[in-house]
């Protein structure tokens, strides 16, 4: 099978998943006691006959699989459905939101891998060494941390006591400076970057744990391989064979781990920009759940979902692509 | 039926069984593991933070006044009320004899009979981080308990049978696995509560969405043990599916879940504590750490900093224990991974 069939094939694996997730969002926000009108209403009191109406306007008077067929067949079409609460396209809801999470997430990672990678590859190098402890107790605390705990130091040491950084919000850089009340582009994008550190730090310390561990490993495998072993035979200076022969093929496992590790990282945006006041998706899913807004949150939900499901999917292809050993066709 | 049952039962590998299984017993059996995470290091670590934390826990059941009995401070908790299972008529703690926000003991205007201060309401800090341990222990253990239930039922009957009982189960449970947890929970815990969430649903929704992972681990562990003789030799005697599943599949399957649950109970603390952050996991007066770091960051985050570090360095310290006894057992039983 070649790459191009392979995408295709794992593109049309993916869609029972996404079927799936549509129908576990539509029960769950349908299981709730009460209609969705009612709920929305929080226990006002409401006239019977207006509640009646909204229900008919948005077709919640019929049944419940009328209702996901009706919900399914907007979906292909690219319509996320109508959030009653706020009077608007779930879609333009989203949109609007996703570039700060977008920018969040990618930068966490970029974070993490920046780090994580080096502090690999030397913890493998110098295997029970002062050094491999240290990057091992970081990876260990990293990991048992909560990612919103991490966000309220920073901002306590960085915006409270020391001041330099500050504690809220994010500067668009895709916005024009003017927007901003910004001179120049110039000042306008080192805002940004202040404006990110530290909600960066806090999203991407735990996929950075989690990356240096797997780099470790996948590391101190493959310095024992024979290649390598044959390579330091032949005399190949050690820092040769660490970046050409040893280094290249421990990456593999941990593209594997960044798709996976997505939903966990989507998850932690949630938290981050509640502490970070950083209005992307996540807040957007924490104000649709506090207002019981039952359609943007499904729009949410199943927008996360697709993404994970079409991540993984990436990662999968991708692999393929770099690693010419992976047969196409085979699951896992 | 029965007898040759547990005629079937005594051909499976035990510690006493011949040499071919006893060898097999000796790098996989119970007995083995244990003796290797005594003489593992981080292990022992792990499991002394873990009995720590569980000591308290369960201390703080017994005496609702544990502060009072070591520092001599003022609480006014029972059990009862602390406890996030029991519906308490009471649950609203009286205020505190303390004045509210008092700094931990090493700052000015600190008392020794409150060493972590007191929070905004008057209540002893430290009181409430001991009771937190409650929450958190009993939380991670239930949710991480349904998880490896569910995923345990899953997994082996979808390893156990295949072809398309093992395609629906494990298509549907990769579904749940791709909704970000944390949305997932949030969402089942608002909805199922009809709006207003607690600790319990949280505690199930935590348990659910973690059904996905055990169910993997116990299923690829099904798929090797169901090709072995005292399998093949159970189904040959006309032993029931259901039986063969519950006495010989599972038992068999069962080790590296273990380990895996250790781990996990460290993960499920942090998302309950991140539920609780957000508002949907326990309430207050419940003392849990989550909750107090929501009320923390909330309005006391410039005033009072204190009231963010403890609950955090608590959470860090008991999920550390976890996975340190977690990876200990992990590489006690896989010995390729260790150094």
């Amino acid at each position: 099978m070649g790459l191009l069939r392979y995408t295709i094939y794992r593109l049309i694996q993916a869609i029972p998943v996404l079927i799936g997730i549509s129908v576990i969002t539509f029960v769950l926000a349908n299981l709730a006691p009460g209609d969705p009108v009612r709920l929305m209403l929080q226990g006002q009191q409401a006239d019977e006959e207006l509640i009646r109406t909204i229900e008919q306007r948005y077709g919640l008077d019929q049944p419940l699989h009328v209702r996901y067929w009706n919900y399914m067949t907007g979906l292909v079409q690219g319509d996320l459905g109508y959030s009653i609460h706020r009077d608007r396209p779930v879609a333009d809801l989203m949109l609007e939101r996703t570039g700060p999470t977008l920018l969040l997430v990618l930068s966490a990672y970029l974070f993490a891998i920046l780090t994580a990678i080096p502090l690999g590859v030397i913890a493998a190098k110098r295997r029970n060494e002062p050094t491999d402890h240290i990057s091992r107790i970081v990876a260990l605390i990293g990991v048992s941390t909560p990612s919103f705990w991490i966000g309220i130091m920073l901002i306590i040491v960085f915006a409270v006591k020391l001041g330099v950084l500050p504690s809220a919000g994010l500067v668009y850089p895709w916005q024009p400076p003017e927007a901003a009340g910004h001179g120049s582009y110039l000042e306008h994008w080192s805002e940004t970057i202040r404006h990110l550190i530290l909600p960066m730090i806090a999203l991407g310390t735990l996929q950075m744990a989690t990356l240096m561990r797997v780099e470790r490993t996948q590391m101190i495998e493959s310095l024992q391989e024979e290649y390598v072993k044959l390579a330091r035979a032949y005399g190949v200076p050690e820092r040769t064979i660490l970046r050409k022969h040893a280094f290249r093929s421990a990456q593999l496992p941990i593209i594997t781990i960044i798709g996976l590790n997505l939903s966990t990282a989507l998850g932690g945006a949630v938290l981050v920009e509640t502490v970070f006041a950083i209005n992307g998706i996540g807040r957007l899913f924490i104000e649709a759940i506090q207002q019981l807004d039952y359609q943007l949150i499904m729009g949410i939900t199943m927008v996360l979902g697709f993404m994970f499901v079409i991540g993984v999917v990436i990662t999968d292809i991708s692999y393929a692509y770099i690693d010419p050993r992976v047969t196409y066709g085979e699951r896992d | 039926m029965a007898t040759t049952e547990s005629q079937l039962d005594d051909q499976q590998p035990d510690a006493e069984g011949g040499s071919a299984d006893e060898e097999f017993e000796a790098r996989v059996g119970w007995r083995y593991t244990l003796k290797k995470v005594k003489r593992d290091a981080t292990a022992r670590i792990g499991l002394y933070i873990v009995a720590f934390v569980i000591f308290i826990a369960a201390f703080a059941a017994i005496d609702s006044n544990l502060s009072r009995l070591t520092f001599g401070a003022l609480s006014d908790y029972t059990a009862a009320q602390a406890l996030p299972f029991f519906d308490h008529p009471t649950r609203i703690p009286p205020p505190g004899e303390g004045n509210p926000n008092q700094p931990p003991m090493f700052l000015d205007g600190g008392t020794l009979s409150q060493p972590l201060g007191t929070d905004p309401q008057g209540r002893d800090y430290f009181t409430r981080i001991v009771y937190g341990s409650q929450v958190s222990v009993s939380v991670g253990l239930a949710a991480t308990a349904i998880g490896l239930i569910g995923g345990t039922i899953i997994g082996s009957i979808a390893g156990y049978y295949g072809g398309w009982v093992d395609d629906v189960l494990m298509r549907s449970v990769e579904t749940v696995y791709a909704i970000p947890p944390l949305v997932l929970i949030i969402v089942f815990t608002v909805f199922v509560s009809g709006g207003s969430p607690d600790i319990q649903y949280a505690v199930i929704g935590v348990g659910i969405a973690f059904i996905p992972v055990f169910a993997r681990i116990i299923r690829s562990r099904v798929l090797s043990v169901r090709e072995m003789d005292y399998i093949e030799a159970a189904r040959a005697a006309g032993v029931k599916d259901r039986n063969i599943i519950r006495r010989h599949v599972i038992p068999n399957s069962f080790a590296p879940v273990m380990v895996y649950a250790t781990l996990q109970i460290g993960v499920t603390i942090l998302i309950v504590a991140g539920l609780s952050f957000l508002g949907y996991g326990a309430q207050p007066p419940t003392p849990d750490w989550g909750e107090m770091l929501r009320i923390a960051h909330g309005r006391y985050m410039h005033s009072n900093i204190w009231l963010s570090i403890w609950p955090g360095l608590a959470i860090l310290v008991t999920i550390m224990g976890f996975n340190l006894f977690g990876d200990g057992l992990q590489d006690a039983l896989d010995p390729r991974i260790k150094n």
